[in-house]
């Protein structure tokens, strides 16, 4: 509506400028989006000093819930293997031989589908109940030990839990065995930890987009206030306030932009320096575990978020001030 | 919105400011389209004040202002870029942009209004050569004369081709010669179908050229309201 303009009366001017066809007016439009975008970008290069520091305060502001989203990645992953591989606890019969019972733990601690095996007599587990849960006064009144040996079957990692069941049933055909239990609860509440893990992440995350909105809010506002003069002159000859807003909803972009690359740059080198150490420690427990970097899917997400929080702050920045700005003779 | 439309037209307006001081009350005139007319009175008369609610940069308090066949009070702020397109204007401090080149601040309302760099090349190289500062594209303003840098703003000014041309004060830190330079210059525009309104209290060079006077008297019309009154043609 508004850029339809009623043809001039006067008698000769006017005329060519009505005849700008969509097409170059297109072609105009774009070519003015490109000018405005390397002309930003020029502008912020100008000034490296500043530029550099809101770039890693933006960078730094998404590394914190990027990493933490790494780790919960990661030890969901860990956690998948491990929800299969929960440890087996082995009760054996009521007044079963001491011997017996060990070398049954031998046996089983042979079995290529166990990683380790550890017997609990029944006294030792009398004297840990005990130990435990100051009960001993009551168990010591019962005529017998009501405990039975127990034999603690620990699968390896990453185990498939249709061979956690096989096991189970092998286990439970021993004769000496009485009842096998497998012990989820641990991995329960890693679950409930990872849950945690993401909760936290969107609160981080959203904490830290606000943050990102009021720096680059004020980094335009700034940018603003400096090119006062200009959009006056801008707006006197006519210029929309899409075309004052432009160039500062590109330094937005561009600033959202960097700062999102430069946090994947922090995320990497978070990545590669936990690594290593990260290898180390699951080899010793005997797990193929690599601490994955960031998804493709999640760094996209990262970046996008980056730059929509900073095109937010800009936008947010300018429609407080623009209007202020108004021509004066 | 017709051709038969005056380009300008007040109707009773009137213009308080906030603290209650009357910058204009109750002027009526209007301005045909290719007129060239003067607009003169003491300081604080309220020339600039009837100038800028022609761009909008003000809003009268009473009255109607009419630009183009438009009533200006009709405008929605997203039509106000266009009204100032169609709008052109002088100032006696300039309003160029000392951080770029003369041509860049000649091309801006070009860039604006969505014109491709090839076309506003043509139009900008016309517009300098009108004022005579074809050659001078790569300076900035602060390395152009007084006279020279009004010129740009007057190119700036036209380059739109824009049907109504208005000037507050255009001569005002220049000496006779180039007053009078300038003021050809108005005429040479007015001559190709431009309605011109120059605001200005040099008496002697207004009296020397002629053309209709609109003269503000403590925010008065007094004289030149109407232009079928045969005595405010000077001469």
């Amino acid at each position: 509506m508004a850029d339809k303009r009623p043809r001039q009366g006067g008698p000769r001017q006017g005329a060519s400028e009505q005849r700008i066809g969509i097409f170059h007016r297109l072609q105009a439009w774009l070519a003015n989006h490109q000018l405005v975008a390397v002309e930003t970008l020029i502008k912020l290069l100008q000034k490296p000093t500043a530029t550099i520091l809101t770039w890693l305060v933006v960078a730094i502001a998404l590394t914190l819930p990027g990493a933490l989203w790494m780790t919960v990645d990661n030890v969901q992953q860990l956690g998948g293997q491990l929800q299969q591989s929960g440890r087996l606890s082995v009760y054996l019969q009521p007044g079963s031989d001491l011997n017996e019972g060990r070398q049954l733990a031998q046996q089983v601690g042979s079995w290529p589908q166990v990683a380790s095996s550890d017997y609990i007599s029944a006294e030792q587990a009398l004297a840990e109940f005990q130990a435990s849960t100051g009960l001993g006064g009551a168990l010591e009144l019962l005529p017998e030990n009501p405990l039975p040996a127990v034999i603690l079957v620990e699968p390896p990692l990453g185990v498939a839990p249709a061979q956690l069941q096989a096991l189970r049933l092998k286990l439970e055909q021993q004769p000496l065995v009485d009842e096998v239990q497998l012990d989820m609860r641990w991995v329960q509440r890693l679950l409930a930890l990872l849950q945690l893990g993401e909760r936290l992440i969107w609160v981080l995350g959203c904490l830290l987009a606000l943050a990102i909105v009021l720096v680059v809010g004020n980094t335009v506002r700034l940018s603003i206030a400096a090119r006062e003069d200009e959009i006056r002159v801008i707006k006197l000859v006519g210029g929309t306030n899409a075309y004052v807003r432009r160039p500062f909803l590109y330094l937005g972009v561009w600033i959202g932009l960097v700062g999102g690359l430069m946090c994947w740059l922090l995320l990497v080198l978070c990545w590669w320096l936990l690594s290593g150490p990260v290898a180390e420690l699951s080899q010793l427990y005997g797990s193929a575990f690599e601490l994955q970097p960031l998804s493709a899917g999640a760094a996209l997400i990262l970046l996008a978020a980056a730059v929509l929080m900073a095109w937010l702050g800009a936008w947010w920045s300018v429609s407080r001030h623009l209007h202020h700005i108004e021509p004066q003779a | 919105m017709s051709a038969q439309d005056p380009m300008v037209r007040f109707e009773r307006v009137s213009k308080r400011y906030p603290g209650g001081r009357d910058a204009l009350s109750g002027i009526n005139f209007e301005l045909g389209r290719g007129e060239f007319a003067f607009l003169t009175g003491h300081s604080g008369a309220g020339k600039s004040t009837l100038l800028k609610l022609m761009m909008l940069m003000d809003r009268p308090t009473r009255g109607r202002v009419m630009v183009d066949g438009e009533d200006l009070s009709q405008l929605r702020p997203s039509q106000v870029p266009y009204l100032r397109r169609k709008v052109g204007v002088v100032f006696q401090n300039h309003q160029l942009l000392f951080d770029r080149t003369v041509y860049d601040n000649v091309a801006l309302p070009l860039q604006i209004a969505g014109f491709s760099p090839a076309q506003a090349a043509r139009r900008v190289r016309a517009a300098l050569d009108s004022v005579g500062l074809l050659g001078k594209e790569g300076r900035t303003p602060i390395e152009l004369s007084g006279g020279e840098q009004q010129r740009v703003g007057i190119a700036r000014a036209v380059v739109n081709k824009p049907p109504l041309l208005l000037a507050d004060e255009p001569t005002g830190n220049l000496d006779p010669e180039l007053s009078a330079e300038i003021m050809n210059l108005f005429v040479r525009f007015q001559q190709v179908g431009v309605t011109v309104l120059i605001a200005t209290h040099d008496i002697a060079l207004i009296e020397r050229m002629g053309h209709r006077r609109l003269i503000l008297d403590h925010g008065q019309l007094v004289a030149g309201g109407s232009a079928v009154e045969d005595d405010i043609y000077g001469g």
